[in-house]
């Protein structure tokens, strides 16, 4: 990796006949912006995802997702979630399944909680002293935790529940 | 020897021509300014990136709800890291690499479920209220939209493969070879040859069926 990388010519290795190529494919591009344009309403959403950009919270990155290092269990539908998110010393396990979300932040200690949905205000919960919070609903589609616990501020890294 | 009218002030107007280095030159400025708080350069980095996600989604051949969803998680997942993108000037492949590995852990968890349906793309081209249809008023563009039309239903009928790179590669503006690769996981070197490739196989297609 060096940093003429990203300046590859697209056009150079195309060689004799790359000029058709190149008509063909801005006649793709085309129809790509007629038929299956990006829809306006995720255009606009991402604009206002803007209001995201925390630069004073601490990411809690995700270092366990049963999605991808569980083995899938045969004949079960509705098996939860298992997240495992990480920053620095701290730790927040979560469970995500059709009953709610349930989670543990570690070490033990109350904590604010946001469930984020979007760049909107989210469902406010609390863990107790030791840790644990619960809530009814589960998430749906992008989410992430906002933890506020003794003085810091920790976002869970997005993603789908 | 320039005086007077210089011609470079031309050059700064016209629309990237096949160059996505005009356009993508500035990705890491626009995001050191997001980064300071300036909401026009976030603004900026979702007009101009914001095709690429959404091809690396459909590349992906995902339902409507799932690419939908990938799309936000992309996004919000951008501006939660801005500020910490090790190398801001690739910011387009960061998004088209976050995209993919969402592409793909959604089919994972899928393919545990039901297989849903494609997409009809096709079926959208009848589809009122985007801007595009004021075009159909008149008969050329009617033609022109026969046209696109068929040439979309040759692309849909290509390999796996092809229609994969294509969807990524038609992204507007045109992606950098570092984001196709950073998209669908293929050495940048590849894709060249694949795309010449995939191009002549989507030109015989129309070839054949007497539309070129």
């Amino acid at each position: 990796m060096n940093d003429d990388d990203h300046t590859l010519m697209r056009d150079g290795d195309d060689g004799a006949g790359g000029f058709e190529e190149a008509v063909l494919e801005d006649e793709l591009r085309q129809a790509a912006a007629v038929l299956d344009p990006v829809p306006e309403a995720l255009r606009q959403l991402a604009v206002e995802a803007y209001a995201l950009h925390d630069l004073d919270a601490r990411i809690a990155e995700l270092t366990f997702d049963s999605l991808l290092h569980a083995l899938p269990v045969r004949g079960a539908t509705d098996v939860p979630r298992m997240l495992t998110f990480q920053a620095g010393e701290l730790t927040v396990d979560v469970e995500v399944s059709g009953d709610g979300l349930m989670g543990q932040v570690m070490p033990p200690q109350p904590a604010r909680i946001e469930v984020l949905s979007g760049p909107g205000a989210g469902a406010r919960l609390t863990a107790d002293d030791l840790g644990r919070f619960t809530a009814d609903a589960p998430p749906t589609g992008p989410f992430a935790l906002r933890l506020r616990t003794g003085g810091h501020v920790v976002v869970t890294e997005w993603l789908r529940a | 020897m320039s005086t007077g009218t210089i011609p470079s002030a031309a050059y700064d107007d016209m629309p990237y021509t096949r160059g996505e280095l005009v356009d993508r030159a500035d990705v890491g400025a626009l995001v050191q300014s997001a980064v300071d708080g300036d909401a026009s350069a976030w603004k900026a980095l979702v007009e101009g990136l914001s095709p690429l996600v959404w091809s690396v989604v459909r590349a992906h051949r995902l339902s409507d709800a799932d690419g939908h969803e990938v799309y936000q998680t992309v996004w919000f997942r951008f501006a939660q890291h801005l500020g910490r993108i090790r190398e801001p000037d690739k910011a387009g492949s960061w998004l088209a690499s976050t995209a993919r590995h969402e592409c793909l852990k959604t089919l994972r968890s899928l393919s545990r479920l039901t297989v849903t349906d494609d997409p009809q793309l096709l079926d959208r081209v009848s589809e009122d209220g985007s801007p595009e249809q004021s075009l159909l008023d008149s008969e050329e563009a009617a033609a022109q939209s026969e046209r696109i039309r068929r040439l979309w239903q040759e692309f849909e009928r290509l390999g796996d493969r092809c229609r994969q790179l294509l969807r990524v590669l038609m992204a507007s503006p045109p992606p950098s070879y570092q984001e196709v690769s950073a998209a669908l996981g293929v050495a940048v070197g590849s894709i060249g040859p694949l795309r010449q490739r995939c191009l002549r196989r989507l030109r015989a297609r129309l070839d054949a069926r007497g539309t070129s």
